[in-house]
């Protein structure tokens, strides 16, 4: 019974290897997670069976991978238990727990120094803020967004304001959010000014206040935070007056997912959300909405987010070519272009606004320019040794702060503390 | 007679079981009234908004459902009868048969239930990729086959039939598969029934796992494939997800509406909780 089992286990992992070295054509393994429903999922494929036309002697194998978090999970697995993907999109800020975890490859390592000059120099310096480790880069930037403001311009004609005025700096932002904020026949405020969604990932949209008010969050090596500075709590101390104060935002912590839905339903004249949102508020909006770049306080400021091409330890070289010829395709201008347009997520390359299909896009749609203005004041998001455990308490001190339960600069020291008991090991 | 304070209590109690009913039953009613509406009322409660099926196909044209139903039922009922077998032999042994470190073994056996299956994800990841499965439906069912619940839940069952059936089976000459097929499994029945609606629920809701070791449509679960829908920077489309929710769930629902009587009996009898 045992001798039979070991025969056809045997004669298995046999035909397995056979069929393995007899395939001659590379075919590559790429994990991707989708963050922004289904649409992205099938743009992917599509862009993976163009490429596979163009290049007949390899296989591009999309696998989706679930959100960020299991992408994350199942690239780890893989690598760990000895097979991983050649590549996978994953979210940028776990770039020092790949390093940490010695499981992907620099890019540096594959590249010629012509590659290096002109195609790695291409991308926006603000996407590679969270793909490089002291000068080496573990990321290419691939879908990559950045938090604007959109608000109803309907509203803003309502109560006098100038339409084509988005508010440029913090007290313009609260004085048109004090205009905007109106009160129903029964007393109860029916919109109010503005929406900072502060639940779920608050640090997101936090960070871009300190940008706008001159702090740092983090060293950039990943080592140390500086959540207990001056400008850090003068942001998070506007954020909660906005709501605590002036009752221009509705009072308790807010859900990022419900915000659109909010800014439809005019329970709110302005909101912060990413421009990840812009096919879904173009198509959902029942007025004239506008999209500005985030009001500046000491400068105008603001994070970046989502996710980038990692290639892992242990590809052999043929299959590392295929990968970088594959990853070179897909942020070239033309694909780049398709990729913006089909999901909202920013270009990442300034050549491929320049193509005529994104030329032809933006005229059609002005608002698509915004993100792309906005990376020139951009910064790296929130991005730590331990990023997980670093960013909730990050998160939690901020719901916190916007329950009511404790003042920015306790919950900023308090967070502060906490992260360098987590950090203090790798300084 | 009954006195006042009783017919009270017994008011009190009936009152309760309805608001937890309703407490449970309102996600359910809220995934019907989002997934039969326009999604101008997601959240506008009008008896008189317009029905609509859009939300029913326009879940199914994203994704391969029907493929995705069949992996699940294959899955689930390969990893079903499995268990079955294997922890019915396995607990029958610990039951019945006298051999040496059997307390120890049967320790070993119940240390798996307090081990989260997470954190073996890589080990269990190793040991298919070494046997060359890789993105198969068996591959997503192996690491839950020999199941330490069954085995305990079984034993105990086991233990509790009376040793003169088994005696008096014997002395008419049965051998012992022919006892443990006209004997314990039929006088288990019960257990069988609520280990298996344990099981079933928990492998049809399964998520990470099947995640991380398939890799195509071929291959992957509902929950797998469903999943696309509730990941969204851009707000979640509660319709879409309401409709695809109530697709996936309808066979599991149907089959409890169907089977209610037995399941509840035993529940009752088997003692699960």
């Amino acid at each position: 019974m045992i001798k039979t089992f070991t025969k056809i286990i045997s004669l298995f992992v046999f035909v397995i290897s056979l069929s393995s070295f007899s395939a001659k054509a590379v075919e590559l393994e790429f994990y991707f997670p989708v963050a922004v429903g289904g649409a992205a999922a099938s743009t992917v494929e599509e862009l993976s069976n163009k490429y596979m036309e163009l290049n007949p002697g390899v296989t591009i194998k999309p696998i989706y991978a679930g959100s960020y978090t299991d992408a994350t999970t199942k690239a780890i697995t893989a690598a760990k238990g000895g097979n991983p993907p050649p590549m996978a999109v994953l979210i940028a800020i776990d770039i020092f727990k790949f390093y940490d975890e010695d499981l992907v490859l620099p890019w540096d390592d594959i590249l010629s120094d012509e590659e290096k000059e002109n195609w790695l120099g291409g991308f926006y310096p603000a996407f590679m803020k969270n793909s490089q480790i002291d000068g080496v880069t573990y990321g290419i930037p691939f879908q990559r967004s950045t938090p604007v403001l959109y608000y109803n311009k309907d509203a803003f004609r309502e109560v006098g304001l100038d339409p084509d005025r988005p508010p440029q700096n913090w007290d313009e932002q609260l004085e048109y959010a004090k205009k905007l904020t109106k009160k129903g026949s029964d007393g109860n405020i029916e919109r109010y000014g503005i929406r900072i969604p502060t639940k779920g990932f608050p640090s997101w949209l936090t960070s871009g206040l300190i940008y706008q008010n001159g702090g740092k969050m983090t060293n950039g090596l990943g080592t140390e935070t500086f959540l207990d500075t001056p400008e850090v709590i003068e942001a998070v101390q506007y954020l909660v007056d906005l709501s605590e104060t002036h009752k221009v935002m509705r009072p308790g912590t807010l859900e990022w997912g419900a915000t659109p839905k909010a800014f439809f339903e005019g329970q709110t004249a302005m909101m912060w959300t990413t421009t990840g949102n812009l096919t879904n508020v173009r198509k959902n909006a029942p007025f004239d909405f506008g999209v500005a770049m985030l009001p500046a306080k000491k400068s105008f400021g603001a994070p970046t987010g989502g996710g980038n091409f990692y290639i892992f330890k242990g590809t052999p070289e043929d299959e590392l070519q295929a990968t970088k010829d594959f990853v070179k395709w897909m942020t070239a201008p033309d694909q780049a272009g398709v990729w913006s347009m089909a999901t909202g997520y920013v270009a990442p390359r300034p050549d491929a606004w320049e193509t005529q299909a994104m030329k032809d896009y933006v005229a059609d749609f002005p608002p698509a320019l915004v993100a792309k203005e906005q990376l020139a004041y951009a910064d790296a998001e929130f991005s730590t040794y331990e990023n997980p455990k670093t960013v909730k308490i990050f998160n939690t001190a901020l719901e916190n702060v916007m329950s009511g339960t404790i003042s920015p600069a306790d919950a900023m020291k308090q967070a502060q503390a906490d992260i360098d008991k987590i950090l203090k090991d790798y300084r | 007679m009954k006195t006042v304070s009783e017919f009270f209590s017994e008011r009190l109690n009936v009152i309760g079981a309805w608001l937890l009913a309703l407490l449970w039953v309102t996600p359910l009613l809220y995934a019907i009234w989002a997934a039969i509406h326009p999604i101008e009322y997601e959240a506008n409660f009008d008896i008189f908004a317009p029905l609509t099926t859009y939300n029913f196909t326009n879940a199914w044209s994203q994704a391969p459902f029907a493929r995705y139903l069949i992996n699940t039922v294959m899955m689930t009922t390969m990893i079903v009868i499995s268990q079955f077998i294997l922890c019915t032999f396995v607990a029958f042994a610990f039951a019945r048969f006298e051999f040496p470190f059997k307390n120890i073994l049967f320790a070993l056996v119940l240390l798996q239930l307090l081990i989260m299956p997470d954190i073996l994800i890589v080990e269990n990841y190793k040991t298919i990729r070494f046997l060359g499965i890789m993105d198969t439906i068996l591959a997503i069912g192996l690491p839950y086959m020999a199941s330490g619940f069954g085995i305990f839940l079984l034993r105990q069952t086991f233990k509790s039939i009376p040793k003169e059936l088994d005696d008096a089976a014997r002395i008419d000459g049965a051998g012992i598969l022919r006892i443990i097929w006209n004997v314990y499994v039929p006088l288990s029945m019960p257990t069988f029934v609520a280990y298996g609606l344990v099981s079933v629920s928990f492998h049809w809701n399964n998520f990470l796992w099947p995640l991380i070791i398939t890799n195509s449509v071929e291959t992957r679960p509902l929950t797998v494939g469903l999943s696309i829908f509730s990941m969204s920077e851009a707000g979640v489309e509660w319709a879409t997800i309401s409709a695809g929710t109530l697709m996936t769930t309808a066979p599991l629902f149907v089959a409890f509406l169907i089977f209610q009587r037995q399941f509840i009996a035993s529940f009752m009898t088997a003692g699960i909780k």
